[in-house]
């Protein structure tokens, strides 16, 4: 592999990686607008010249490549430094200025670089600004709002549609200083990844008609974690602002949704603002609910548990939406009755392709953590009354108690020929946080996080396991479902009584084998590929769940 | 909720929507045109490189300037994405976006010209079809632009009306010319 | 000093437009003769002749054809650059117009050199006749067996293709040109990989002017000791067309030997329009940096005028005459280039787009010393950092007019005397 040097840092590279990726490895970061490392190099934006030495003229790094060794580059000398603070004057000569009515503001290239490589004052006569009249809000489609008159003509959103998306709605068009991108009429930027071309866009020339004017980017509290909307799996980072989240980012995972997100993920996170949410611990008490305390609610329903098994069986219905943590302590409470009734729903989603180097990962149930759910232990033994038992045929009747963990779980939550066949249990317990049909039809409601509310693992339809972290925390009577199913727990197993989901997934990791040789805490940041796992389904949940039920309403 | 996203591989390029549309549009260009288009296959080793030359083929037939639905009839029989053939459309100066007169008159002001009275031809032709540059006339006779150095140098100040090249003009000479288009 | 016409032997007699006209002449005998070498010693041939590529760059054509990989799995090409477009240049559609065959059978030998069996002739689409007349002697060059599955007997394959361009002074630009003629925008592309490895659809291809492939083809014929005779010194030889427009009084393409003297080009074309005293000439096309009426007595040949701080072109000569306004005469040109820059790379778009803007100010009266100082400092950010040459292109003729005319520019525009009155060519009596 060859070496070189760049800002006197040298470094190896494997041949054919171009400088500003070279530069990366040694923490030279080179300035660049149209280069993305996704997309062909095209070297038009000029902002990335550098001094190599040998060389006459200054050489774009995206461009460059590194093919043997003792290339000497300097991106800081007086020459480079000069061709950049030029091309910052030609960006900004007809760029509006117009940042503080700017949704990319604080977040923008030309504000980053011309911090840097700009210089404070203006040559340029106001009044002799390029625009591109009536072209300051165009919807380039559903999601994506076009503002012409910020466009730097990088054209990343042009060879995104036509390289990653492969949908090629948009087009560069005219030439010199009159070229812009734009759609053809009647044809739309409309396809499954469209808001990436929003990511992709250094300046404010694309917006997200989703977010746009939402919130200025540097009051947003920002915390990675993972997509809830399929199974794929996609790393975000969640945005939000005193626990109101406004927007959802790809988070770059090479192995799994690289640079990428679909817009479907992007708006899973409005059902959080949109549903009505469980606010604190019920009881039903001669008919109605009623508020109640936490150590009531719960003692109530271990009780429950306990004393209803002469009545039937004691049933624990979980969801897709379930953290792998939450799926072993709910497995454990159904062993702490004796249960063998413990299975998942999961409504199957359209399938969604999200491209990656490999070629791509893709979902199909429309929760996030089946797989993770399945391997924690929430699979029927033979004979016992599985998911699609109680939903699709009613066997909820049989039941002495069932619980429903989570509220939220698919659209039979709100579906009231299934909330009343559910309702046949003599009694039933809801855990969750929305105020569904199913909710309001429980004996026991157990308020508890959301997703942007807890911590946890999944593991996606490859069999990754990914951890999310807590981005802000529950509301005061609301609890994290780890703390409140080990609280249950300790109701018949006294060493549960205080957990994280780290400890829960240590001890998890002793005991299932797909996890054994894991720590919590050591599950890398793109995540960790479970070993001796197919792509796809576990083999253990064949047996009970081949048939894929279609969920009510598919 | 959004539709389910396409496989790349199920959805290749340039094949969007069903077949009926995509017939629809071709319809925009007589088969004699298309045929004509697709018999330059076998001169070029992809189907893209016929692009420029059916554009030229689709605005002759399309009375000098290529409407949307043509644009779209050529994206189609090349299999192209439409937004990536509008943008090479837009590109070149001899493709028009917009309509023109039934004839079109470019007048070199490029130095050449401008060194020898080309601003005096302009402004006589503008006088005598008494439209602005791009406009068509009322009867939709003319329209003129003013165009970029046509290789005539030495014939200064010269003309390109159609496909024809008119040299050596005075403003008297190019009234005559103009007046006697029809 | 105006000597043998070889380029343009052809010229003023129609019937060498036909194959059998052409032959006549002495035409297809340079390509009967280079079947009969191998393909090395036809390259071999062009690089001893020193012929320099007359479109603009003037980069060794003999080396360029070495380029090529000599075993390619992939097919390779001749692409002929006939996109004429350098304001000032008509001398390659004369060289089309007349002597068609002339073109073709430079094309053929440049395919039997590097072993490509496909020609594209890119022309301009402006160029209609031209176009018509190259493709009837295309054409005639199939039915006689010159082109084909077996170029005169030889067995060698070779295609000719002309394809029409639509209008971008861009897709003069090699890669430019390439994009173009697959089928897209015509927007340069980044460099490396170069043309004569990754070019056409992505094989290896040569470009080539066609006054250099005109001129390969009388190497062939008449050999490089012949060629590397005529002209300056052995960096720039062979016959040259110079296209002479502007205020001189028999416009017009003309032949000398490369390295003639301005001045002599002048007199060969009937001295100044109308006995004016010469103001400043524009040497080699748009992109050529002013030279002024002292510089008279240059040698117009490539080393000379780079040295000289301009460069020799297309060889496209503008004389400007005492009446001219500098600055209405370079903003049109600055206008030019801002219509024609693709738009991809940053110095370019804007660069021109600017340059434009503070020329145009100037020329109309409404600009003041501090833009003509401002337009000096813009310029130098035009040229060296754009994608490709025609950044540096643009700012040439603004650079030397701000260097050269600077301080009449001022002393105008301190006098109010822009804008100038426009110069009437065709007022009473003058017309005639």
């Amino acid at each position: 592999m060859p070496t070189l040097t760049i800002d006197g840092r040298t470094v190896e590279v494997a041949a054919g990686t171009n400088l500003i990726e070279a530069g990366l490895k040694v923490g030279v970061q080179i300035p660049h607008y149209c280069y993305h490392p996704r997309l062909s190099v095209v070297g038009q934006c000029r902002m990335c010249m550098v001094e190599i030495e040998g060389m006459g003229k200054l050489q774009a790094a995206c461009s460059t490549q590194v093919m043997k060794d003792g290339m000497v580059v300097r991106t800081n000398s007086t020459s480079a430094d000069e061709a950049q603070r030029a091309i910052m004057e030609f960006l900004l000569i007809n760029h509006p200025l117009d940042c503080p009515i700017c949704d990319q503001a604080g977040e923008c290239g030309l504000q980053d670089y011309s911090y840097k490589h700009g210089q404070s004052f203006s040559r340029f006569r106001f009044d002799e600004k390029r625009t591109y009249p009536e072209k300051e809000r165009i919807p380039l489609g559903p999601t994506v709002m076009l503002n012409m008159n910020r466009c730097i003509q990088c054209t990343r959103c042009v060879r995104f549609t036509e390289e990653i998306a492969k949908t090629s709605e948009l087009g560069f068009f005219e030439r010199g200083a009159h070229a812009e991108i734009g759609t053809f009429p009647g044809k739309p930027l409309d396809n499954p990844l469209s808001t990436c071309v929003v990511d992709i866009c250094p300046v404010g020339a694309l917006t997200s008609t989703r977010f746009r004017f939402a919130e200025r980017v540097w009051y947003l509290d920002k915390k990675p974690s993972i997509c809830t909307g399929c199974d794929a799996g996609c790393n975000i980072t969640l945005e939000h602002k005193a626990g109101s989240i406004k927007r959802y980012k790809p988070r770059q995972n090479p192995e799994v949704n690289d640079f990428w997100m679909c817009d479907y993920g992007r708006s899973t996170h409005e059902r959080y603002r949109d549903l009505p949410r469980l606010a604190f611990p019920q009881i039903r008490r001669n008919q109605a609910l009623q508020a109640t305390g936490w150590k009531e609610a719960i003692d109530h329903l271990a009780h429950n548990l306990r004393s209803r098994r002469t009545e039937g069986a004691i049933a624990f219905l979980g969801s897709g939406f379930l953290s792998t943590e939450e799926a072993f302590l709910l497995t454990k409470l159904a062993t702490a009755v004796d249960s063998p009734h413990r299975s998942i729903w999961v409504d199957s989603g359209p399938t969604r392709h999200i491209p990656n180097l490999q070629g791509g990962i893709t979902g199909h149930d429309a929760a996030p953590n089946r797989r993770g759910a399945e391997l924690a232990g929430l699979i029927p033994a033979p004979g016992a009354l599985a998911s699609e038992d109680l939903l699709l045929e009613g066997a909820a009747a049989q039941c002495g108690a069932l619980f429903v963990a989570d509220s939220d779980f698919g659209r039979a939550a709100n579906d009231a020929k299934v909330v009343e066949r559910l309702r046949e249990a003599r009694f039933l317990a809801v855990m969750g946080w929305a105020d569904t049909l199913l909710a309001r039809a429980a004996d026991v409601i157990l308020p508890v996080a959301t997703h942007a509310e807890r911590a946890g693992t999944f593991v996606n339809s490859a069999g990754r396991i990914q951890r999310f972290e807590r981005a802000f925390p529950a509301p005061p009577q609301v609890r994290p479902a780890v703390e409140v199913l080990a609280d249950l727990l300790s109701r018949f197993d006294t060493k549960w009584s205080t957990v994280t989901p780290a400890t829960v997934f240590d001890l998890m990791a002793e005991e299932v084998g797909a996890f054994s040789g894991l720590r919590y805490r050591e599950i890398a940041a793109e995540g960790t590929r479970l070993s001796g796992l197919s792509d796809g389904r576990p083999p253990a949940a064949t047996d009970s769940a081949a048939a894929r039920p279609a969920g009510p309403g598919t | 909720m959004c539709a389910a996203a396409p496989h790349p591989a199920q959805n290749p390029q340039g094949s969007r929507g069903s077949l009926e549309p995509g017939a629809a549009a071709r319809e925009a260009l007589p088969e004699s045109a298309i045929a004509e288009i697709l018999a330059l296959r076998s001169k070029y080793p992809t189907l893209e490189a016929l692009t420029l030359p059916a554009l030229h083929i689709a605005q002759r037939v399309s009375g000098g300037w290529l409407p949307e639905a043509a644009i779209e009839a050529v994206a189609q029989v090349l299999e192209l994405p439409v937004a990536r053939v509008a943008g090479v459309v837009s590109f070149y100066d001899m493709y028009h976006s917009r309509p023109v007169g039934r004839h079109r008159i470019r007048v070199c002001t490029n130095l050449s010209c401008q060194l020898r009275g080309s601003s005096e031809i302009l402004e006589t032709i503008a006088t005598e079809l008494a439209v602005g540059a791009g406009e068509v006339t009322a009867d939709g006779r003319c329209s003129f632009v003013e165009f970029e150095c046509l290789g005539s140098c030495d014939t200064a100040p010269m003309i390109m009306v159609d496909d024809d090249y008119h040299e050596n003009l005075t403003p008297e000479r190019v009234r005559q010319i103009v007046r006697e288009l029809k | 000093m105006t000597g043998e016409r070889v380029l343009m032997r052809n010229v003023g007699r129609p019937e060498a437009r036909t194959v059998r006209g052409y032959r006549e002449g002495g035409g297809y005998d340079a390509l009967a003769k280079a079947l009969r070498l191998q393909p090395e010693e036809v390259i071999e041939e062009v690089k001893r002749s020193g012929l320099r590529g007359r479109g603009g760059a003037g980069f060794p054509c003999g080396s360029k054809w070495s380029f090529v990989p000599r075993q390619s799995p992939k097919p390779k090409y001749i692409v002929c650059n006939a996109d004429e477009s350098e304001p000032g240049t008509f001398k390659d559609r004369l060289l089309m117009e007349h002597d068609p065959h002339q073109l073709i059978e430079g094309c053929i030998i440049a395919g039997w050199a590097v072993g490509a069996n496909t020609t594209y002739i890119y022309i301009r689409g402006e160029y209609t006749k031209a176009t018509r007349i190259l493709e009837d002697a295309v054409r005639d060059a199939y039915d006689s067996g010159i082109l084909g599955s077996n170029v005169m007997s030889s067995g060698f394959r070779h295609d000719i293709i002309v394809h029409r361009g639509a209008g971008a002074y861009i897709c003069g630009e090699e890669t430019g040109m390439l994009e173009s003629l697959e089928g897209k925008r015509g927007q340069p592309r980044v460099k490396p990989p170069f043309p004569a490895l990754v070019g056409a659809f992505g094989c290896p291809t040569v470009i080539n002017n066609v006054e250099t492939l005109c001129c390969a083809t009388h190497i062939l014929l008449r050999g490089a000791d012949w060629f590397k005779a005529i002209g300056t010194d052995e960096r720039n030889t062979g016959p040259k067309l110079y296209a002479i427009s502007g205020h001189v009084e028999r416009p017009g393409t003309y032949e000398y030997p490369l390295g003639v003297t301005f001045q002599q080009l002048l007199d060969g074309c009937g001295g100044m329009y109308r006995g004016r005293e010469l103001k400043a000439f524009i040497p080699g096309g748009a992109s050529a940096p002013i030279m002024l009426a002292a510089d008279r007595e240059i040698r117009m040949d490539f080393d000379t005028l780079a040295k000289a701080g301009s460069m020799l072109g297309s060889a496209a000569v503008i004389v400007m005459d005492e009446t001219t306004c500098m600055v209405r005469a370079i903003s049109r040109l600055a206008r030019f280039f801002a219509h024609e820059s693709c738009g991809q790379c940053t110095p370019c778009r804007e660069g021109t787009h600017w340059m434009e803007i503070l020329l145009h100010r100037i020329e109309s009266g409404h600009g003041s010393e501090a833009d003509l100082d401002l337009l000096a400092r813009v310029v130098p950010n035009v040229g060296g950092i754009s994608l490709c040459a025609l950044g540096d292109a643009a700012q040439g003729p603004v650079r030397s007019l701000v260097q050269k005319f600077g301080d009449e520019i001022r002393a105008n525009i301190r006098a109010g005397r822009y804008p100038m009155p426009l110069q009437r060519h065709f007022d009473q009596g003058a017309a005639a």
